[in-house]
């Protein structure tokens, strides 16, 4: 009785869903007026850090559909977004319009 | 692409090389002090222009963009000033600040009774010019003339901002279209 309990408790257990990965934190520098990589391939539920290694301050602001923005990230500091939406973000810095980034979220 | 025509663009650029010329003919050095205060000056004048702007422009790039002029150029001069400190160093006045600080002036005359479209393209003709410029100075006269490895690395590290502002001063300054041709 024991042992077949056993055996439908197993069986049970390998009929759940293997758990969703774990969220990673993806980190982008912002150094030389540049993302780097300027193209990032993350998951759902992961954060993306920016760290801006410049003298001056940057953003990371969506360009596209879904609206997300890190405010301004001085020099040494970081700012963060938590990818929420699969599909391709692209991210411009919103001081320096001729910064560009992507975000390729799966 | 057509040479720069306007003349801001013109005057920005004599003035800048010939004192370029004026330095490496009579004095192919700055000392360190001078680049120090070659580079504040630099800043200042741009981030006073950027504040006229920004009472002048009704134009939403062309006002983003002296935001940004404001914001970085002072980030850049609060860097400077505390390696200056650092450094014990005391910005000296010299004829390439000089020179600067009449461009500037120029500039601002230039500018004083403009509005609308015209102030908007004859201020990003400015910038335009203006960042080339400071480019050119950096590559040419600040980094080759600079002794202190930290004032060296501190313009090598200015150098790619100037440079996307200079991107981003074209970007806006085309949209803008091209400057009406007044009757000659």
């Amino acid at each position: 009785m024991i042992a077949w309990l056993l055996v439908m408790l197993g069986g049970l257990g390998a009929q759940q869903a293997a758990p969703a990965p774990k969220p990673r934190t993806h980190s982008v520098e912002i150094r030389g007026m540049a993302f780097e990589p300027a193209v990032d391939t993350v998951v759902v539920g992961d954060t993306i850090v920016w760290v801006n290694r410049d003298i001056v301050p940057h953003t990371a602001t969506a360009s596209g559909h879904t609206k997300w923005d890190t405010g301004q990230i001085r020099q040494g500091q970081t700012g963060r977004y938590v990818a929420t939406q699969r599909g391709e973000a692209r991210y411009v810095c919103s001081l320096h319009p001729t910064m560009h980034g992507r975000l390729v979220i799966r | 692409m057509s040479r720069p025509t306007h003349p801001l663009l013109v005057a920005v650029s004599l003035a800048i090389a010939t004192t370029l010329q004026a330095q490496n003919a009579a004095s192919p050095d700055l000392s360190d002090p001078e680049v120090a205060h070659v580079a504040v000056t630099a800043n200042s004048i741009d981030i006073d222009l950027a504040k006229f702007a920004q009472t002048r422009t009704t134009n939403g790039a062309v006002k983003q963009f002296a935001a940004t002029m404001i914001t970085d150029h002072s980030a850049v001069n609060e860097q400077a000033a505390a390696l200056a400190k650092k450094l014990g160093v005391t910005p000296t006045d010299n004829a390439v600040s000089q020179s600067l600080e009449i461009g500037a002036k120029q500039a601002r005359q230039t500018l004083e009774p403009l509005h609308g479209k015209a102030f908007d393209r004859a201020y990003m003709d400015r910038e335009v010019a203006y960042h080339q410029a400071v480019l050119d100075a950096i590559d040419k006269l600040l980094i080759p003339t600079t002794d202190n490895a930290e004032l060296k690395q501190l313009l090598t590290a200015v150098r790619p901002a100037v440079a996307t502002h200079l991107e981003h001063a074209k970007q806006v300054r085309s949209e803008l279209g091209a400057t009406p041709r007044t009757g000659q």
